[in-house]
């Protein structure tokens, strides 16, 4: 009589937490939040995917936007580039140039930056949805 | 490290850009792990392909 029995129910609290931790966990390490939910396939491309545009943007000597920018593209720039986790530290604890974003490919690097921290918020969002249920 | 930085050709800077922006829409994707391999690749594809495009459209432009 499996069908008369009723599915076991995670309390609200629980899923919240959970979906809490995932979120935090894949912000800072891209495809943690996938791994601590057990899907390690998509944690992995997932880190491939946002390192590989980040250390690519580095190297391409991309800039980071500033946290006071003052203007409202400025302030989008800096969202994007955060949300890249712990790669938006990564120029602090190594030897890097710095950006230099008088030659095109600088410029394209600031994009590569920005691109990994938006690929990593679409990775937060879908990991809160495995999270939640929403998503298998 | 990286105290230059390196110098890629706009093409070699869109190919990287589209394959790794390719990978994570398809290991985000729905479906079977063949129809997400296709789905990178066919995201691959439309990324160059419109990439090129878009260049020679505006390459009467340029100077």
């Amino acid at each position: 009589m499996a069908s008369d029995t009723p599915a076991v129910q995670k309390r609200p609290d629980a899923i919240a937490a959970t979906t809490s931790i995932v979120a935090i966990a894949g912000w800072i390490v891209p495809g943690l939040g996938h791994l601590l939910l057990g899907r390690w396939g998509r944690a992995v491309f997932l880190l491939l995917a946002v390192g590989g545009l980040a250390l690519v943007g580095f190297a391409m000597r991309g800039e980071l936007f500033a946290r006071e920018s003052g203007d409202p593209f400025g302030a989008l720039g800096f969202f994007a580039d955060a949300c890249s986790g712990a790669f938006y530290f990564l120029p602090r604890v190594m030897h890097w140039a710095g950006p230099d974003v008088s030659r095109a490919a600088g410029d394209y690097g600031t994009r590569f930056l920005a691109a990994a921290g938006v690929v990593n918020l679409l990775g937060v969002l879908d990991a809160c949805g495995i999270a939640l249920g929403r998503k298998r | 490290m990286m105290s230059g930085g390196f110098h890629v050709s706009h093409f070699a800077a869109m190919a990287a850009f589209a394959a790794c922006v390719s990978v994570a829409l398809a290991a985000l994707a729905r479906g079977t792990v063949p129809a997400r391999f296709k789905y990178a690749l066919l995201s691959l594809v439309l990324f160059l392909a419109i990439g090129v495009g878009i260049a020679w459209l505006m390459y009467p432009f340029s100077r």
